[in-house]
């Protein structure tokens, strides 16, 4: 019982953070329709800036991602102008190589720059509990997962209430319309894969003190919130959240009954699964632009 | 994508040409380095042949075929270690195993489209790594599965590697050409263009695909079986490398994609990089460099060469004007003929059939959220009979479309088609029992051409049927009967793209005819379009009709609807408020008040058109 008890609290704040991570995809893939294969590698870019500003100047990472944002939304700006737009006109299928590609080359610029070595930084809350009679609340977890609810409802505001967020929705729910009132979809792209990107350094902030990483672990994460997204049904933040949540229980509950080695297939097993049944996503409504399933 | 007209004399001679200088090879030089450069190109021409039989023809791209070199070699491997079975008979099991494992992701993959067949082959190269290292009594997991040494004698250098990759694929390219050439390719080409159109033509999309990626993985598992007897070593980390999966792709996309040698020219250009990085960068970080070159190689050319080297060769070809005289001098809408006979288009009469309405809805209701788009609607279709379906924008008739044709799935009602319930059918078997449905903007498929677009309706899946040529003898004359009918002969072997937004119309209808069906729905056939072409049409539908075809029309052009429909259904707000007669309906106080607003005057029935 107490240890279903410590799986599920794992599991849940595991799953918070799963979903921060998810943040930038589940806003591309999800409202822009744009499978960003370089998700992984901006999220893991991110890691390595907040890893150097706490190497550096011993800044928290979680400090160091309201710094690394500006940097990645440059980058998420460069990168939708010179490869998205134009090849997203052209065949989205070449998008999906493209950003794939640029996950490579960014996996190989890190990999020069910090060489293949396992890194992690650890601030002081990295190894500290809460104690709760028996179960065990990590403090890493607990403040990640903390950053994660405080960006998902900022994100989830910002898009319910602020005249950029109306216009993602807009563009994103029906092109023509939005031009017509004068919201150019290409422009709106542009924020949006901006603030995507830039969302990672929250994503990569937290995952630089609760797992060791090294370049080649982008495809790892890519696969991680590909899952997330899919599982959770496209566009949904909520979903998102709740798919990274049932993503982090079940992990925690088959490294707990199961063996850790099967947990790392939990996520690609639950994809599959997801997309055989229940193609929308678990947590969305079937909504008419669904139409040709 | 056009066959390569203008290599056909060269290839006739430089194929076998190449193929006899690549079986020569080892004969006249016992240089190991090269040979082994070449065994490597083969594995990587297979695959990437293989590879665009989906990604190329069909259009979907995959990031994990290297997943099928793993299975393949994992399971010649295994078979090596644990029955002592020679991994040129193993490999052959490896296909097999390939064969059933593309089968098995199509099915994941069968109810969504495009973009998340990547993310399922991604999602499955990194399951099997994963299962391939916790399952280490079978795999050796991470410490590797070692094959068994090769017996022949070391003068036969590698040889039997070469040559059983060589003659591997040469089937490849065969199997791939008569794909291309064959009912199939043009499945895969239509689905390429727009899939849920192809699956209301009847054709069985999803076995299209699965059949395409099953001959994508079977060969490249062979292959991978082959490959891991030539390695002897097999450690899943490197068997299962993203880097494989993206070698394939790039070769596709530089050669290319959707090209018939553009796989094999791509690999001959890929592989020899490969394999002079993976000898020439030295150090900790030649890993990295090998990364940026290959990722930053495939970046470039999906952004600056997105069509491929060959496809790039040939339109410069075609500039210099050596290959031209595919596209027909004519232009203009209105060259068409004054309509004829179009006894050709849709085949037999069809007075023979039961007597059974054609179309019975009832109770037909689907809500979008809170939106009750279509609301309890009730229709009932004579055969040969013309009936309209008018109403405000937004009042339900696309929707009421899009169920009847299965595009949208609800739960409550019944449609029955020719005495066959098809409320819970897919769109093909709706199509094959007999129905069809034009739309409002023209869909033809750009990469087939006109004939081809004709041709390609399916009334039943046959599996031997793929196999034969995209239009055989029967269906061509079929077909250019049809085209001279509709005065558009002279396209028959253009793009649809040459033709005006008229004639796409009418050779879309001509499409859909081809499914010799019970019901033909048409969604705003006359907008947009000229008074000849508007004329012609109706004087194609009155023949239907004479042919005992039932045909339910969406038109805002009441003039057109006066002047053709024995009855009418008026709709708003998702449900129908009225019908009967055109004289009735037009004097009907409450349909002028929904439809019309007060301020319209009725058009008078009868007359017209």
């Amino acid at each position: 019982m107490i240890d279903l008890g410590q799986a599920l609290i794992f599991g849940v704040l595991i799953g918070g953070v799963y979903a921060l991570m998810a943040t930038g995809l589940s806003l591309t893939f999800g409202v822009m329709k744009i499978v960003n294969m370089a998700q992984g590698a901006f999220l893991i870019t991110s890691t390595y800036l907040c890893f150097a500003l706490w190497q550096h100047f011993g800044l928290d990472p979680v400090l160091a991602a309201f710094l690394v944002m500006l940097p990645m939304a440059a980058l998420g700006l460069v990168v939708y102008k010179l490869v998205v737009e134009r090849l997203e006109r052209i065949d989205p299928g070449l998008t999906i190589v493209a950003t794939f590609a640029l996950a490579l080359v960014a996996e190989a610029f890190l990999a020069l720059i910090w060489g293949p070595d396992q890194r992690e930084t650890n601030p002081v809350y990295s190894n500290q509990a809460i104690h709760l009679g028996p179960l065990v609340i990590p403090l890493a977890q607990f403040y990640a997962w903390l950053l994660a609810i405080v960006i998902t409802v900022a994100l989830q505001v910002a898009i319910k209430r602020t005249w950029l967020g109306h216009a993602i929705t807009a563009a994103s729910e029906n092109p023509e319309g939005a031009r017509l009132v004068g919201v150019e979809p290409a422009r709106v792209g542009a924020w949006i894969f901006a603030i995507a990107t830039a969302s990672t350094a929250f994503g990569g902030a937290a995952l630089s003190f609760l797992y060791q990483f090294t370049p080649d672990t982008q495809d790892f994460w890519l696969g991680l919130t590909l899952s997330v997204v899919i599982v959770g049904g496209l566009g949904s933040v909520p979903g998102a959240f709740a798919a990274g949540v049932m993503l982090g229980v079940t992990e925690s509950l088959t490294t707990t009954y199961l063996s850790v080695r099967w947990a790392t297939a939990v996520p690609t097993l639950l994809v599959l699964v997801v997309l055989t049944v229940r193609p929308q996503g678990l947590f969305t409504r079937m909504t008419r632009q669904d139409v040709g399933s | 994508m056009t066959p390569l007209t203008w290599l056909t004399p060269l290839r006739r001679a430089w194929i076998p040409i190449a193929v006899a200088a690549l079986i020569s090879y080892p004969l006249v030089s016992d240089d190991i380095y090269y040979q082994n450069m070449l065994i490597m190109t083969f594995l990587l021409a297979i695959g990437a042949s293989g590879w665009n039989i989906m990604g190329g023809y069909a259009g979907y791209l995959s990031l994990g075929n290297s997943a099928f070199i793993g299975l393949g070699a994992y399971t010649t491997g295994i078979l090596a270690a644990n029955e002592h079975i020679s991994p040129f008979l193993g490999c052959l099991v490896g296909g097999l195993t390939c064969a059933v494992g593309a089968a098995l992701l199509s099915l994941v993959t069968r109810r969504t489209r495009g973009m998340y067949f990547v993310v399922v082959t991604f999602a499955a190269l990194q399951l099997l790594g994963v299962v391939a290292t916790i399952w280490s009594s079978l795999t050796g997991g991470s410490q590797g599965l070692a094959m068994p040494l090769p017996t022949w004698s070391l003068s036969y250098q590698d040889w039997p590697f070469y040559y059983s990759l060589l003659g591997l694929l040469v089937v490849t390219v065969a199997v791939s050409a008569w794909v291309r050439r064959g009912k199939l390719g043009l499945g895969l080409f239509a689905i390429q263009d727009n899939e849920d159109k192809a699956a209301g033509l009847g054709l069985r999309t999803d076995l299209y695909k699965m059949i395409a990626f099953v001959l994508s993985g079977t060969f490249l598992g062979i292959a991978g079986g082959i490959y891991a007897y030539y390695v002897t070593f097999l450690n899943t980390a490197a068997v299962f490398d993203i880097i494989t999966s993206v070698l394939i792709v790039l070769a596709v996309l530089l050669g290319g994609r959707g090209t018939l040698w553009g796989p094999v020219l791509g690999a001959f250009i890929i592989a020899p990089v490969s394999n002079l990085t993976s000898t020439g960068f030295g150090g900790a970080d030649a890993g990295a460099f090998r990364l940026l070159l290959f990722g930053g190689l495939l970046g470039v050319v999906a952004i600056f060469l997105p069509r491929g080297v060959l496809p790039v060769l040939q339109s410069w070809w075609r500039r210099l004007g050596r290959g031209s005289g595919r596209t027909p001098a004519l232009a203009g809408p209105d060259r068409s003929r004054t309509a004829g006979s179009v006894s050709a288009v849709g085949g037999d009469s069809v007075d023979g059939r039961d007597p059974s309405p054609a179309l019975v809805v009832r109770g037909l209701r689907k809500s979008f959220g809170g939106l009750r788009a279509v609301d309890g609607v009730d229709l009932d279709l004579g055969r040969g009979q013309i009936t309209g379906l008018i109403g405000p924008n937004g009042s339900g008739k696309t929707t009421l479309f899009n169920i009847i044709d299965g595009t949208v799935p609800t739960r409550n009602g019944t449609i029955t088609l020719g005495g066959r319930r098809l409320e819970r059918a897919g769109r093909p078997v709706r199509a094959h029992a007999g129905l069809a449905r034009t739309y409002q903007l023209p869909r033809l498929f750009a990469n087939l051409t006109v004939v081809e677009n004709l041709v390609v309706p399916e009334r039943r899946f046959a599996f031997g049927r793929l196999w034969t040529k995209r239009v055989n003898s029967a269906e061509r004359e079929r077909g250019l009967g049809v085209l001279d009918d509709l005065g558009l002969v002279a396209y028959a072997d253009s793009s649809p793209t040459d033709l005006s937004y008229g004639q796409r119309k009418l050779v879309e209808l001509a499409q859909v005819l081809w499914l010799d069906p019970i019901l033909v729905m048409l969604d705003e056939p006359a907008a947009g379009i000229s008074p000849a072409l508007s004329e012609r049409l109706a004087e194609l539908i009155r023949s239907l009709r004479e042919r005992g075809v039932a045909i339910l029309l969406v038109e805002h052009d009441l003039a057109f609807i006066a002047g053709l429909c024995e009855q009418v259904y008026v709709m708003a707000n998702g449900a129908i408020i009225a019908n009967g007669p055109v004289a009735e309906i037009s004097a009907d106080r409450t349909v002028i008040d929904a439809y019309l607003g007060d301020s319209v005057v009725p058009v008078r029935s009868g007359g017209q058109a």
